[in-house]
């Protein structure tokens, strides 16, 4: 555990910041161009003018939702062994998604994304330890028309059995995700008890308007009563003003009018403050997810959610690199570890590039590492009695060794991560084993992950049956990239 | 004033991005019976020459480039009835919008200020906008670009359904299309039928005139020549 979490703000500057939230609802308000949206926050008392399509939230309502937040929320997997609840299962990894663009593991160049691609992506994450979460990393530019989520999916269910986080175009849409679902745990019901998709969607196009589609998916999936969340993302000096103050008070403003909305329709559902607030770099105009002050806003915006006794979390560690190298860690690993040290629950952290337009793969093995330091630090001083090891420190005496002690026999694989990428070796046996890199080394861990054979985690009967209802659906099998040799034996057990 | 300091606030001003002084002292200019021609060549497309020096070694921000792209609009706003009075046409007319679904709009907004700076007519149907209301506009004001505008991966397919539109209404050999947003590559735009790919604010205004003399109008006159200084500026901030 944790202590203390880090804080850029005092108790009484958060305070303040949820006074200015609330004045930004209260007085300037937020353009709603769903007529349903705004039916649904004038039915609840606010001042909606039909001409403009401004609601304006008095303080009063935003206080009394915002009061009803519930604490906790859970990401459900298809088998409960992957289940992760927020808070007390942070850090919970999520990869980062919906990057039109991936790097070839293979060519190395930049292209398009596809299902397969996609299929191949979802085993990655099922394998590395670090993630718990699989938010679909790509887009897929092979999908049929009217299969937008479906195609995603698919490969994602072949191949993935941890909680699936992913967004829907319109109802039609969302509702072939429960259809699939439906369909994978054998009912509506038995789908509804443990649903394995959670839904996303970016409520609020900054500055301060909610847009058609997005605002029916929150209002959508609520009234059926799924899991779904929104992320706000102000661009300080873009759609929000060019201070981080003004930015956390109307990021913070945007997160209370549509978590109001969602919790007018249904009191008490589950939800996350989730963020990716970010500063525009004013020389050309850069989306800079990378920069330190991505960071600082996500601290803030943190702050203002265990205020709100809300699970809070977003994009963190998040690079404007465009390869692995030296930027690529500094931005991931610093922006991570300020995440962490200031209590942030939910990482969308894994796999991408390139101001999140680009996947890769051995980032996505990067930054399980990353993630897997992280949760070791989480861990923080196991504080037993016996953790002192004052028995042993005695016996050991002054001037002796405790390499052979049964203790460190007892907790060698434990107390220190023992990391797949970082390399620790002497420089002449490094040189020996190749002289690789990280990126190398990570990409080889693609490859042996990617080239191992594995069984579909759909039966036979529930891939006919999905298959028939959606005709010209893609294949969604999982096969080694062209140009890696598959592994001529089964995997072993991934230690 | 005498003309020579007229000139050398003109340029300083525009320079600065400072809109209102632009503007007055164009006015001043004129009443002083400056010649609009020498308003424009003398004053303005110097400083928006000296702007682009200014970005290119890293003096000038994005803010500053568009204050003087905004101030150099004011003052065009005075001298292009003059010039066009004078027989110098106008560059062009572009229809602009975000398509049906979307309501993203900087990156659009940000296209609009660079055409008009770069001597373009703009008109902006605004966000939200679906095929028959583009097809509307283009019957009505007969420009000879429209830019299609999306953020979003799923809205991007409004540009195949926005071009076929313009086919079925006998519009499509009628105008050129732009398209551009964050998602879109220039594969893509090919793909869905498009004459140009902007990735940004500054190419869209050199693709426009790339465009408009590729339709075979002759653009010719100062307009013309304030398109080229605005777009050499401009391709500093693509660099």
């Amino acid at each position: 555990m944790i202590a203390t979490f880090a804080a850029l703000l005092t108790p009484e500057q958060v305070e303040r910041v949820h006074e200015a939230s609330l004045e930004i609802l209260e007085t300037v308000g937020l353009l709603v161009r769903n007529e349903r949206a705004r039916e649904c926050f004038a039915r609840h008392g606010c001042p909606v003018d039909s001409e403009t399509e401004i609601v304006k939230l008095p303080r009063a309502i935003v206080e009394e939702y915002r009061r009803a937040y519930p604490p906790k929320f859970t990401f459900h997997g298809r088998d409960p062994q992957y289940d992760r609840t927020l808070p007390d299962d942070a850090p919970v990894i999520v990869t980062a998604s919906s990057a039109p663009n991936l790097l070839d593991p293979v060519t190395g160049e930049e292209r398009r994304a596809y299902s397969d691609d996609i299929a191949r992506i979802a085993r990655l994450i099922h394998e590395l330890p670090g993630y718990d979460v699989f938010s679909i990393s790509t887009l897929a530019e092979d999908t049929p028309p009217g299969q937008y989520s479906i195609t995603r999916l698919y490969p994602t269910v072949k191949n993935c059995l941890k909680p699936i986080r992913c967004s829907a175009l319109n109802p039609e849409d969302a509702d072939a995700i429960l259809r699939l679902g439906a369909l994978i745990a054998g009912s509506e019901d038995a789908y509804r008890a443990h649903p394995f998709f959670t839904h996303h969607y970016c409520p609020v196009v900054s500055p301060l308007a909610m847009d058609f589609d997005s605002t029916e998916m929150l209002m959508y999936f609520t009234e059926k009563g799924y899991p779904n969340f929104g992320s706000i993302v102000p661009n300080a000096g873009m759609s929000s003003p060019l201070t981080l103050l003004g930015t956390l008070a109307q990021g913070n403003a945007e997160f209370l009018a549509w978590s109001a909305l969602q919790q007018m329709i249904r009191p008490g559902a589950p939800l996350v403050y989730s963020f990716l607030s970010t500063v525009a770099d004013m020389r050309r105009g850069a989306y800079a997810p990378g920069g330190v002050e991505c960071a600082m806003l996500s601290l803030g915006h943190a702050q203002m959610a265990r205020f709100y006794n809300v699970p809070n979390g977003g994009y963190i560690g998040q690079t404007n690199a465009k390869i692995n190298d030296a930027q690529s860690g500094y931005e991931t690993g610093m922006g991570a570890l300020a995440g962490l040290l200031g209590g942030m629950d939910m990482f969308n952290l894994g796999g991408l590039l390139d101001a999140l337009m680009c996947f890769d793969f051995a980032k996505a093995v990067i930054d399980d590492e990353i993630a897997l330091m992280l949760k070791r630090l989480k861990r923080g001083f196991e504080f037993g009695e016996e953790d002192f090891a004052l028995d042993e420190i005695a016996e050991t005496g002054p001037g002796g060794t405790f390499l052979d002690k049964p203790r460190t026999y007892e907790l060698m694989k434990t107390t220190g991560f023992l990391p797949d990428i970082a390399d620790r070796d002497p420089r002449i046996r490094w040189t020996s084993r190749g002289a690789l890199d990280t990126q190398s080394r990570a990409m080889n861990k693609v490859r042996d992950i990617l080239t191992r054979n594995y069984t579909s985690f759909l039966s036979p009967d529930v891939d006919a049956h999905i298959r028939a209802e959606w005709e010209g659906l893609v294949s969604g099998e999982l096969t080694a990239p062209a140009g890696w040799e598959k592994a001529v034996e089964a995997a072993p057990a991934m230690a | 004033m005498t003309r020579e300091e007229i000139l050398q606030g003109l340029f300083d001003n525009t320079v600065l991005g400072k809109a209102p002084e632009v503007k007055n002292l164009t006015q001043t200019g004129l009443d002083a019976q400056v010649d609009p021609v020498d308003l424009l060549y003398q004053a303005l497309l110097p400083a928006l020459q000296e702007v682009g020096r200014r970005f290119e070694v890293g003096d000038f921000f994005v803010p500053e480039m568009l204050m003087s792209a905004k101030a150099m609009q004011g003052a065009l706003v005075l001298l292009r009835p003059l010039l066009a009075a004078k027989g110098e046409k106008t560059v062009g007319k572009v229809v602009m919008g975000t398509v049906k679904g979307d309501v993203h709009d900087i990156g659009k907004n940000l296209c609009n200020i660079m055409l008009e700076g770069a001597g373009f007519e703009v008109v902006d149907l605004g966000v939200n906008t679906s095929p028959e209301k583009f097809v509307d506009a283009i019957q009505k004001h007969q420009p000879d670009i429209v830019g299609f505008s999306a953020f979003l991966t799923t809205t991007m397919p409004m540009f195949k359904v926005n071009i076929e539109a313009l086919k079925k209404a006998g519009l499509r050999d009628k105008v050129k299309v732009m398209v551009g947003g964050a998602p879109v590559t220039a594969h893509y735009a090919e793909l869905a039928g498009a004459d140009a790919y902007c990735p940004d604010a500054s190419t869209t205004a050199r693709k426009a005139k790339e465009l408009i003399g590729a339709a075979g109008a002759a653009p010719g006159g100062v307009l013309a020549e304030a398109v080229v200084a605005v777009e050499t500026m401009m391709s500093k901030v693509q660099e």
